[in-house]
């Protein structure tokens, strides 16, 4: 074996280099998956504990307006995945197209959940309402402010609209949709 | 296609509340749809399809212990 052979390929992340995009984005998104991974896992042993109290809470929440939102983040992961697509072929103008519209669908998302607040809270409903509503505001909330994160990274990816970047914004995207997918029965349709 | 099927198991996973009564089967339906969308989110959008297997085999492994351990719990406290 010569000297070369020990040097290292890629971009010294190992193993994380054969994944799209920057590997530090992936040292996040699994990080993030299990931080949700938890949040969603004490959620449903509260449920255990308190399956009347989880129940009244679940009846009070909108699960057509949460249905509807799952239509927009899917949609919006959608125009990313062709904005990262249109930023291979080196299509500048159609990976901005893309990438704007992920982000308008992703506002568009964030708007209808605090619409949502709104109208829960004008009902009386808070944080110290029942231990459900105490966890359906926090992992809700949480994954919003990954969802605010979400445009700013598409707004920042944006501007160079090249592949690698494109790539490693997107992944993040992706996550924040894959994490709605999994939480939206969990805390509106799971009885 | 990808964006076609993910629409169509969202509005599935919606209905089912309504259309099966029974909260066991109800739960499993709704919680497997949630994993087959998750599965095509990771392969299709997140690019994984690609990727080794291992990445693949880490992002569903996370789908399916999540929706196994609220499925299961759900299963538990209904037979109680």
């Amino acid at each position: 074996m010569s000297a070369a052979d020990c040097e290292p390929q890629g971009t010294g992340w190992g193993i994380l280099d054969d994944l799209p995009g920057d590997p530090m984005i992936w040292v996040l998104i699994f990080s993030e998956l299990a931080a949700f991974g938890l949040f969603l896992g004490a959620f449903t042993v509260a449920r255990a504990i308190h399956p009347a109290v989880f129940a009244a809470g679940q009846a009070a929440l909108d699960p057509g307006l949460a249905g509807l939102n799952t239509v927009v983040l899917v949609t919006s992961g959608w125009a990313a995945a062709r904005a990262t697509k249109a930023a291979r072929a080196s299509e500048r103008r159609a990976t901005r197209y893309w990438l704007l519209t992920a982000m308008g669908l992703g506002g568009l998302f964030v708007a209808i959940k605090l619409g949502e607040y709104a109208e829960e809270i004008g009902r009386g409903i808070g944080l110290e309402t029942s231990p459900f509503f105490t966890l359906y505001f926090l992992l809700s909330g949480f994954h919003l402010l990954h969802v605010c994160l979400g445009i700013i990274i598409l707004a920042l990816v944006c501007r160079r609209a090249e592949a690698f970047g494109v790539e490693t914004g997107t992944a993040f995207w992706h996550m924040v949709d894959l994490v709605w997918i999994v939480m939206f029965p969990i805390l509106y349709l799971v009885r | 296609m990808t964006w076609i099927a993910l629409i169509g198991l969202a509005l599935a996973t919606i209905l089912v509340p309504s259309l099966v009564p029974r909260p066991l089967l109800g739960n499993a339906l709704v919680l497997a749809l949630a994993a087959i969308k998750g599965r095509r989110i990771a392969l299709d959008f997140l690019d994984l399809r690609a990727a080794p297997a291992l990445w693949r085999g880490l992002v569903s492994a996370w789908i399916l212990v999540v929706v196994l351990f609220v499925w299961l719990t759900s299963a538990v406290v209904a037979l109680i």
